[in-house]
């Protein structure tokens, strides 16, 4: 009879050992949702030592007290420490009669052409004009994928709507040619023509590829874009944190700069794919600390949503 | 060598075994949570590996068993068996017939690979002589045709598609029928990434096999996906017969467990894996040999079977 009612009455501060088999569960939890397994654990420890020593309220128990502290630190995790305001930049830069440049990075096949037509989409519903560099000379068909993007969204907005501007151009050189130099003469005609934005589209990499990642490095270096997004689809696995990782590490490495661009924020595709499995949004978040400025949800322009941290704790936790 | 990293980690564990001067019920507890870890750290379905520590768990017997040795022999036996059991589906793959039409459909998730793995495996069959086509059956992805297109003229593979013609019913029939009169015998259709998520995009699918009657249908797969994949690759089976299946992305650093829930999920065998973005980056791939090798053993065949 006693030790039922020690739980209750709380007059007993919380040890790791009375945390354990809540803090299990929740380990495990998190790692049917798809957040990384090395994460989970750190997740769960950080937890269990911002409870340890506490005591519990007269009506709380163990389990419940161990969940809503997970709960808030997820939803800190992605709620953004600083607002990226694209629209923002792009009036700014406008203002300063230079083009806006996003470079779009990641590894093969995460949707990073197919979201840069997205906000492209986006970009002219806001009036700002584009010119679409074509810097993945290896995959075959990479460029006619951008240039059917480009005559797509040119019919949806046709320049007799904008004034008689054409709203979207392909820049592109064909295959086989060094990617950072087609990004550089994009940028300067962008400039001469007084287009707004610049969206370079890059070849996927795997992280562990020297020579590639060597070669992204050196296209952000001597371009030096305003804004480096990393593409990473939300059905990564433990794979999210290596990859991160690695891009960071390379741009950081090959950069011969005292303070390297690294990525600035991430692009979360393929959203509508994984039920509430939503757990590689808390490994990217957590491991760069920057915030996912895109949530791609389906493979048609308007399928480009911004996230909401609530929504996604709340599938997590469910 | 691809999943190194998990073969380390569970040879280790497995040595734990070794080392310990009794094996009692807490070794093998502390044991069998290592092989979780590293399984769930290769993106293995959480589910499968519970699975795998209980059925490890429920043949070992402290009770009746006897001396060190043999528990230890018993243990290493069990966790092999289980993931062999994890990565084989026990059935036999599709085997294609020199000399008359073999028609092989790719489906899969958006950007897994396929198109790229199509031009792959002609390649391969190409090479041993056989005559092999494809078929672009993608009227949605832009630049599809463009990317089958360019890939197989570089290979020298002769290719069927259209600019125009937005079914992909229509064009897999009519280059399927076109091939097999021109005598091809390994003939592939690519079709367009989809998810389960999206009914028509399923019965599209349906639509594709049905015009088509396949012999065989390649489910591929991305090594880096996560605890999504189940779900996924058991929505393809139950839509359409499943019969084989790739992993691609192999190469770096992948860790490719994810992927092998694909394997339990359609009951099928993984064929071949993709190890690079290149036309000759794909390997065959048989379940047992690849196990010895992983776990760094010569002949687990023999232990296994007895
Ligand atoms: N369901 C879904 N599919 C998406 C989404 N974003 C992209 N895709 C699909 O993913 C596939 C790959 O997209 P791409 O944009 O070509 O990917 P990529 O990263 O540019 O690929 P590479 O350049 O080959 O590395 C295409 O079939 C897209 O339609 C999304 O948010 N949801
Ligand atoms: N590193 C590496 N890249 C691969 C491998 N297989 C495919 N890719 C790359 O993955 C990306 C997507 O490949 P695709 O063949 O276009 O994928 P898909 O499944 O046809 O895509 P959708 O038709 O849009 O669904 C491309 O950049 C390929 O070069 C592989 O084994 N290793
Ligand atoms: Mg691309
Ligand atoms: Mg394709």
């Amino acid at each position: 009879m006693l030790s039922m009612f020690k739980g209750l009455v709380g007059s007993k501060s919380i040890t790791i050992e009375d945390m354990q088999p809540a803090l299990d569960k929740l380990r495990d939890h998190l790692i049917a949702k798809n957040v990384a397994t090395d994460i989970s654990q750190k997740l769960c420890a950080s937890v269990a030592a911002k409870l340890e020593g506490k005591v519990l309220g007269t009506f709380d128990t163990i389990a419940a007290t161990v969940k809503t502290t997970l709960n808030d630190s997820l939803v800190q995790i992605l709620s953004p420490k600083r607002r990226i305001d694209i629209l923002r930049d792009c009036l700014e830069a406008k203002r300063n009669n230079r083009p806006y440049v996003m470079t779009f990075c990641g590894v093969n096949g995460v949707g990073k052409s197919t979201n840069l037509a997205k906000i492209c989409f986006w970009l002219i519903e806001n009036n700002f004009n584009v010119l679409i560099a074509a810097c993945d000379t290896f995959r075959a068909g990479a460029v006619e994928q951008l240039r059917t993007h480009t005559r797509h969204l040119n019919a949806l907005h046709p320049k007799e709507k904008h004034g008689g501007r054409e709203m979207v151009e392909l820049y592109e050189k064909g295959y086989g040619k060094d990617a950072a130099g087609i990004a550089m003469e994009a940028i300067r005609y962008a400039k001469e023509a007084g287009i707004d934005v610049v969206l370079v589209d890059t070849a996927g990499r795997m992280q562990d590829n020297e020579p590639l990642m060597r070669a992204l490095a050196k296209l952000i270096k001597i371009n030096e874009p305003d804004l480096v997004l990393f593409v990473g689809e939300a059905l990564v696995g433990n794979e999210a944190v290596d990859q991160l990782v690695k891009f960071n590490q390379a741009l950081a490495d090959h950069s011969s700069m005292e303070n390297p661009h690294v990525i600035d924020g991430i692009v979360l595709t393929k959203f509508d794919t994984i039920d509430d499995k939503v757990g590689a949004a808390i490994s990217m978040t957590y491991i760069t600390g920057q915030p996912i400025v895109f949530v791609g949800t389906g493979q048609t322009y308007t399928d480009l949503k911004a996230l909401n941290a609530r929504a996604v704790v709340h599938a997590l936790m469910k | 060598m691809v999943l190194a990293d998990l073969g380390r980690k569970i040879t280790t564990a497995l040595h734990s075994l070794s080392k310990a001067t009794i094996i009692n019920e807490e070794v093998l507890d502390a044991m069998l949570k290592d092989i979780s870890v590293a399984l769930l750290e290769a993106d293995c379905n959480i589910r499968l590996v519970k699975q795998l520590r209980e059925n490890v768990k429920a043949v070992i017997d402290f009770d009746e068993m006897a001396g060190g040795l043999n528990k230890r022999r018993m243990i290493q036996t069990a966790v092999f068996k289980e993931l062999v059991k994890l990565v084989d589906s026990g059935v036999k793959p599709y085997q294609p017939v020199k000399g008359r039409p073999n028609v092989i459909m790719f489906v899969g998730l958006q950007g897994s690979g396929k198109t790229t793995t199509c031009t792959k495996l002609a390649y391969h069959y190409q090479k041993k002589n056989w005559k092999s086509c494809l078929v672009c059956a993608d009227t949605f992805r832009a630049g599809a045709y463009d990317q089958i297109k360019q890939n197989a003229t570089k290979a020298r593979i002769p290719f069927y598609g259209s600019y125009t013609e937005v079914d992909p019913v229509v064009i897999a029939q009519e280059g399927v029928e076109m091939f097999k009169k021109e005598g091809f015998e390994f003939i592939i259709v690519d079709t367009s990434g989809r998810h389960k998520q999206e009914e028509s995009l399923f019965e599209e699918m349906l639509a594709v096999a049905n015009a088509v009657n396949p012999d065989n249908i390649i489910f591929v797969m991305d090594a880096t996906i996560g605890q999504a994949c189940e779900a996924q690759a058991r929505a393809f089976k139950e839509k359409v017969n499943v019969g084989s299946v790739i992993i691609t992305k192999l190469d770096g650093h992948a860790k490719g467990g994810g992927a092998l829930s694909a394997v339990a999920a359609t009951k099928s065998p993984i064929i071949f894996i993709g190890t690079g973005e290149h036309i000759d980056d794909l390997e065959p791939f048989k379940t047992k040999p690849f196990i010895s090798k992983l776990l760094g053993m010569g002949d687990i065949e023999g232990l296994i079977d007895k």
